[in-house]
């Protein structure tokens, strides 16, 4: 079956998800920064103190505002997030992932549960890459990580 | 009985001799996306537009341009297009951003991932892909065989790519 129509029937929960990384949103930026630090991943999702997600801060939105200010990493980073849009649900075609990838631009995207109601985890760019990788194990996962531009033995008599 | 290892091979009529790889048929792409993965050169996807900057470009202004221009990364060169390393976003979280007012006039050389995964302009985009997806590499510069910086590929080009040859 081609990549098309298995992204199609394949749901979300096929992909590899990343945890979510919360903050509170009185938080400051350096905090947000250190936790993004800790985790290894580019995202946090700025929560209030019932969880509820209003919205993410990314690397992005860390350099943008080192270049306007560096005085501005000690505020809170609710200041600067990007307010949360629609996730995609667990249950959905991995085309949602795709098209919200296309759409907004977005190197993550949130997933939630099936109803709707609670951020289960990310995905984005890396877990598509996966995906479309595992698609095709014996053409791609085959290829050198290193660079080889010549061979280094000769092959065969 | 012959011997079995004396056994003198036949000599072939004329006309007889057959090429024993005759049958050999290769990869033979099932789709358009197939192709386009692993039949063509990484050239074939988006690698421009790229710029280098100088290992000694302070490390302020590298925030700075990344932040105006919308560059996920710099490639750092030396004279010649020399690739000698990477400014990521990744770099900025990790190593300046709690001490850019401190480290701002350093230069980008002190910062920067030395040495990073390249692919050839002679590599297929599988290979990209592989580095991506498995090697967690987030942005691969593309060389020439004479290895000077001719382009880099992000995922965003990738999926790109993918999404143009997917089909409907």
């Amino acid at each position: 079956m081609g990549l098309r129509q298995d992204i199609r029937n394949e749901t979300v929960a096929g992909l590899s998800l990343r945890p979510v990384i919360r903050v509170l949103a009185t938080s400051s930026v350096r905090q947000a920064a250190a936790k993004m630090r800790e985790a290894g991943l580019g995202l946090v999702v700025v929560v209030d103190e019932y969880d509820k997600p209003l919205g993410r801060f990314s690397e992005r939105d860390l350099i943008r505002l080192l270049a306007k200010s560096t005085a501005a990493i000690d505020d809170p980073v609710s200041r600067y997030m990007t307010p949360t849009e629609y996730c995609v649900k667990i249950n959905d075609p991995i085309q949602q992932v795709f098209s919200r990838m296309e759409v907004y631009g977005r190197r993550f995207v949130c997933v939630s549960n099936e109803e709707g109601t609670r951020m289960v985890g990310l995905t984005g760019q890396k877990g598509l890459m996966e995906y479309v990788a595992d698609h095709f194990p014996r053409q791609v996962k085959v290829q050198e990580l290193e660079p080889k531009l010549y061979m280094e033995d000769r092959e065969g008599a | 009985m012959p011997d079995p290892v004396r056994r003198r091979r036949r000599a072939a009529e004329p006309g007889e001799f057959s090429d024993p790889l005759q049958k050999f048929e290769g990869y033979q792409p099932a789709d358009q996306l197939e192709e386009a993965l692993f039949c063509r050169p990484v050239t074939d996807m988006q690698i421009t537009p790229f710029r280098t900057f100088p290992p000694e470009l302070p490390v302020r202004e590298a925030v700075g341009i990344m932040a105006e221009e919308d560059f996920f990364c710099l490639l750092i060169c030396e004279q010649d297009r020399k690739l000698i390393g990477l400014f990521t976003e990744r770099d900025v979280l990790m190593k300046v951003a709690d001490r850019l007012d401190e480290l701002g006039d350093q230069p980008i050389r002190d910062f920067m991932t030395p040495d990073p995964r390249i692919i050839y302009e002679t590599d297929t985009p599988a290979k990209a892909l592989n580095l991506m997806a498995e090697g967690g590499f987030r942005h691969v510069p593309v060389l020439s065989i004479d290895d000077k910086v001719v382009g880099i590929i992000g995922p965003q080009r990738l999926a790109r790519y993918l999404f143009t040859h997917m089909g409907d």
